[in-house]
């Protein structure tokens, strides 16, 4: 986690959903579980901040989808971008490193559910891999 | 022959496997806002691809369409009207693919949070482009 002074700005492709985060964003994490794989198109890299800090400036195009029982994730649906991704009961949102303006000073520090790593690309990059959660997704 | 769909399954597709040109991950910045990290495809005829389903297109510049699922959100396609190629995700496909990534385009683009380190060529913009 870091503090910083001003809100880091995220967006979809078409800009129907902007939001503000206005406190600690934990690290990047790459998930390569089939589930993100299949809404990404690859495989998802995502920051996850408090649900509080998560200010939203404009959702028009703002879409949930119930994954399952327990996950909700959010996409807009004017432009098809991959955004949110929401456990049940945990008060945090887990948010695409990629909607975020850059400067953010966030770096992918991990890859998750290595072990449903699609078989047609190799990480390759020596951070810490795991072969499913790693335990820390919410620091 | 491979096949795949979205993540609640709304929409399927299918292409041959020596239907398949180039594969590429494609780090541009629509690419990184839309799939929220970096997209992977594979290109094939547009007239060799089969969808089952109703994607829903968005025009991201003039003469192309990104198709992705309007119930699960997923990133599925891109097109462009005067192109015979398009691009399927490689995310979606089911089990084995008998695939492999070939190379990194438009890193010049690229995020600033990650590295690209699987040794694989990497083009400033399009494949045709000089090394970066």
């Amino acid at each position: 986690m870091s503090a910083r002074d001003k809100p880091v700005q995220g967006a979809c492709l078409c800009g129907s959903v902007a939001f503000h985060i206005k406190g600690p964003m934990r690290d990047v994490i790459a998930c390569h579980c089939v589930e993100c794989r299949r809404q990404s198109g690859h495989y998802w890299a995502a920051t996850s901040v408090a649900e509080r800090d998560l200010e939203m400036v404009r959702q028009e195009g703002l879409r949930w989808y119930n994954a399952s029982e327990s996950v909700t994730r959010g996409f807009c649906e004017l432009c098809g971008s991959t955004l949110f991704y929401v456990p049940d009961g945990e008060a945090r949102v887990v948010v695409s490193a990629g909607a975020l303006k850059p400067g953010t000073g966030l770096r992918l520090t991990k890859h998750v559910f290595v072990a449903e790593q699609g078989d047609y690309y190799s990480i390759g990059d020596h951070l810490p891999v795991f072969e499913g959660f790693s335990g820390a997704e919410h620091a | 022959m491979p096949d795949g769909s979205c993540l609640c399954g709304d929409i399927r597709f299918e292409y041959p496997r020596d239907a398949v040109g180039v594969t590429t991950a494609c780090h541009c910045g629509q690419c990184r806002k839309q799939s929220g990290h970096v997209w992977a495809i594979a290109e094939v005829p547009k007239v060799q691809v089969s969808i089952e389903g109703a994607p829903c297109w968005y025009s991201s510049s003039p003469g192309t369409e990104r198709g992705f699922c309007p119930r699960c959100g997923s990133v599925l396609f891109w097109r462009a009207e005067d192109e015979d190629l398009m691009s399927v995700s490689l995310g979606a496909l089911d089990g084995p693919t008998s695939l492999k990534l070939e190379s990194h385009i438009f890193v010049k683009d690229k995020g600033d949070y990650y590295e690209i380190a699987d040794g694989l060529p990497q083009h400033a913009a399009f494949e045709e482009d000089a090394d970066a």
